[in-house]
């Protein structure tokens, strides 16, 4: 039963190499879109705890903009809509319906990403006026370039084409099968996507609304607070579009990979409706300390956040009652002793058992964020980047790379480079992130705050109760320089395996679950009516605040001007200049002390 | 539906955790009576602050025995007034706003903690008891000089205290 | 490349996640722990809570 060594087991590129083509091509944007991410990401760790700075402190919001949209928009998506067509390819067993049309709304993807990520760059240039010095989140009145908030749309307009495709596979093969469930990945894939279409209405709106023809001159100004509210809208549920694609791979993988079984199908459908239900309702608690929002919706926000833990929990039992299914038939035994028999040596399911593992204080971290008044110890403090590196940057980002490890042989038939450097990656990282974690949410609790280049200010010291904040920030640096490591590790690894020669057999068939969606009543297979819910459930949390907002302070606030990101010419270094100078520099103190 | 006995026990759990949780922080918005920042502030004109008789002179004002109210602006990259001074043994509401861009408002190491939106009001009441000194910091990015912009909260003996405070 | 050495198969009714269920357990109780020492100590210890 699901042994992977029969052989001549057919792998997907085998029986789908055209849909094994678009899955490497979008696992390859991802990849390096995580690389330059992280190059991003190592700048930073050590800008703001003062180990080494070469840039000019005001590039360090170029630097922290294009690590947060690498990261969580080009990075997590670009897997996504990759992991997403083998999910649905595979579990239909069926190609998709047009490849051109796959290709196409991929190469969306990849033109809005290079659009957005082009604005970026340019913020190092400064004799340009091309820039997007606003961070990930681009609150107004910061105003970024045109070219910024129109890459974003497009982008998005490539996901919304994505979904429509795999919804495409299910109707032609539901014709086919019209008395069945829907096979497990793709009911996981149809509910993300339903999620996705509600949560894109708000950024949407404030993208194409307002932000870009703001930015283009064609309107005079924008309601800050309407477009960030529009903003969280989204902001929220794009959370679980990084996190759906995880727990499928924790779901339909894992159990797999652990020797076992899903311990119950019908609860991961429950879980995935969930999400669909209540994953939108919820994104006023990003705005737990804003002026403007009336605390009623606050409180709204609270009950529904506080809910929206429930389809995680329940998934925290399922996944380790399936790990231990698996390690039960390795033969473990014993209450604990069982954890031993699982397969830790095989670096893709150690990733994914630490990525869980980290989950699970990363869970813990926004359950405190989701408890509205303690927010005011925590807002914009260092603790929320600490929280959310557990989250996506573990839970999915780890996952993620170990998941690779187990299905790019699939996609390729070559198999990984080296399975040591694998597994030791997988640990390095887990090392790194909770030294970096650990330490950001520490001082995030003695008041230092997030997306700051110098945390370190003039008329007080921030105070720490234990321990010292020196030696937070050296924590902090050394646990980035170890996922840095970690990085380039993975990606090293992933590029040399394709020097490997081609060989047969590398199949992974995946075992039918414990309990199976027949268990389960079929109305969970009802996306209509789920879809319909979740829409009233999003009016009800969205439509009472954002009037509220526009009666108040109107759909655009005259008052509030534009402010344009762009560096100032006179107080900085062309970034280029000081890599440059730093380097001869350098070159000329190794000279000096070798004569 | 088939589920596991351990799984049900696991969900009643979890809905008690959750609803554990809700309570808790029901407890402090009503035993503790911890209020958060809301739209009672009101709206205002950004282009227009000097025309606003509270912030076209940020200072603090005293409004009662042992009350006060603090007006603040939060500008790149500066808050006014600078300090903020208010005497000990008192119960200050800040009022706080910008002229330009989206800032944040935290006095370090406290639950003062609000969002400093143009065109809105942030409106927050706290008890200072000591004499003391309180960094603020912006902690929402506001340009090229956001990690310059800091201010300080300065809590004086009642008798020292001169009404008015600083510019 | 899978060391997938099944000794045993266990089946839908032969099988109590006993493992789990004592790992959630401990789970939960760090949670209430950690829930209770967040909002107490941390929180409504720490100096000028919002009260209007």
């Amino acid at each position: 039963m699901g042994s992977a060594l029969e052989t001549g087991t057919p792998s997907f590129v085998d029986r789908f190499p055209q849909e094994a083509s678009v899955v490497k091509a979008a696992l390859t944007s991802s990849f390096i879109a995580l690389f330059l991410g992280a190059v991003f990401g190592i700048i930073q760790g050590l800008h703001r705890t003062e180990v080494f700075r070469f840039l000019d402190s005001q590039f360090y919001y170029t630097v922290l903009t294009a690590h947060g949209v690498l990261m969580v928009v080009s990075f997590t998506i670009f897997f996504l809509v990759g992991i997403f067509t083998w999910a649905v390819v595979r579990s239909l067993d069926r190609p998709v319906e047009d490849i051109r049309y796959t290709w196409a709304w991929y190469g969306l993807m990849v033109v809005g990403t290079l659009m957005a990520v082009v604005a970026i760059l340019g913020g190092f240039v400064p004799s340009t006026e091309l820039s997007a010095d606003v961070l990930y989140t681009f609150y107004a009145p910061l105003q970024a370039h045109p070219l910024f908030y129109g890459g974003l749309a497009i982008f998005i307009i490539g996901t919304w084409l994505a979904g429509a495709d795999w919804f495409r596979s299910w109707y032609a093969w539901k014709q086919e099968h019209p008395d069945e469930r829907i096979p497990l990945q793709t009911f996981m894939v149809l509910t993300t996507m339903l999620m996705w279409y509600i949560a894109t209405i708000g950024i949407a709106i404030a993208v194409v609304g307002f932000l870009l023809p703001w930015s283009l001159g064609l309107i005079e100004s924008v309601n800050p607070l309407l477009t960030r509210t529009l903003f969280w809208f989204w902001g929220h549920p794009v959370v679980y579009f990084w996190l759906m694609p995880a727990y499928l791979l924790w779901y339909t993988v894992l159990p797999s990979i652990s020797g076992g079984r899903l311990f119950s199908d019908p609860l991961a459908r429950v879980v995935f409706v969930l999400f669909l239900l209540l994953s939108t309702p919820v994104g006023i608690h990003h705005q737990y300390v804003d002026p403007g929002i009336a605390e009623g919706f606050k409180l709204i926000a609270m009950t529904n956040t506080m809910f929206l833990l429930l389809p995680s929990l329940l998934t925290a039992f399922t996944v380790v009652a399936s790990m231990e299914h698996g390690a039960r038939q390795r033969g473990g035994s014993g209450l604990f002793g069982w954890l031993r028999a699982l397969p830790w040596r095989n670096p893709a399911f150690t990733g994914m058992a630490l990525a869980g593992l980290m989950f699970a204080a990363g869970g813990f971290s926004g359950m405190i964020n989701a408890g509205m008044n303690i927010n005011y110890l925590v807002h914009n403090t260092l603790w929320v980047p600490g929280h959310f590196h557990l989250t996506v940057g573990t839970a999915v980002a780890l996952t993620f790379m170990a998941a690779t490890y187990w299905l790019w042989p699939q996609l390729t038939n070559k198999p990984l480079f080296s399975r040591p450097i694998a597994l030791s990656q997988t640990v390095v990282w887990f090392v790194g992130m909770a030294l970096m974690s650990n330490a950001m949410h520490v001082m995030g609790l003695f008041g230092v705050p997030r997306r700051t280049a110098e945390p370190q200010y003039e008329g007080f010291e921030f105070v720490a109760s234990f321990g010292s904040i020196t030696e937070l920030r050296m924590q902090l640096a050394l646990g980035a320089t170890l996922l840095f490591i970690s990085t380039v590790l993975f990606v090293v690894n992933i590029a040399l395996s394709t020097g490997s020669p081609t060989q047969p057999g590398l199949g992974q068939p995946l075992p039918k679950p414990l309990s199976p969606a027949a268990d389960s009543p079929e109305v969970l297979d009802n996306l209509k009516l789920w879809f319909g819910i979740a829409m009233v459930l999003v009016v009800l949390a969205y439509a009472l605040p954002l009037t509220s907002i526009v009666g108040d302070s109107g759909i655009i606030d005259r008052g509030v001007s534009a402010a344009p990101v762009m560096i100032d010419l006179l107080t900085g270094l062309n970034p280029v200049a000081a890599v440059t100078d730093t380097g001869s520099r350098l070159g000329v103190a190794i000279w000096e002390g070798m004569l | 539906m088939n589920i596991h006995s351990y799984e049900k026990i696991w969900l009643v759990v979890a809905i008690l955790l959750i609803v554990g949780f809700i309570s808790t922080v029901t407890y402090g918005a009503t035993a503790v009576g911890i209020d958060m920042v809301d739209d009672e502030g009101g709206t205002v004109n950004a282009s227009a602050l000097d025309e606003d008789p509270r912030f076209s002179e940020p200072r603090v004002e005293q409004v009662g025995d042992n009350e006060y109210e603090a007006y603040v602006v939060a500008q790149q990259y500066i808050f006014k007034p600078d300090p903020i001074t208010v005497p000990a043994n008192s119960t200050v509401t800040f009022f706080v706003t910008s002229p330009d861009v989206i800032h944040g408002f935290e006095i370090v190491g406290t639950n003062a903690n609000t969002m400093v939106i143009p065109g809105q009001v942030a409106k927050i009441t706290v008890n200072f008891n000591e004499p003391g000194e309180y960094g603020v910091v912006c902690h929402e990015y506001c340009g090229s000089g956001h990690h310059t912009m800091e201010g300080s909260v300065v809590v004086q003996p009642e008798d020292e205290f001169s009404h008015g405070g600083d510019e | 490349m899978e060391e997938e050495q099944t000794v045993r198969e266990l089946g839908h009714d032969e099988f109590d996640p006993n493992g789990t269920l004592a790992l959630i357990t401990v789970y939960f109780l760090i949670l209430l722990v950690m829930w209770v020492f967040m909002y107490f100590v941390e929180f409504l210890g720490n100096e000028l809570t919002v009260v209007g």
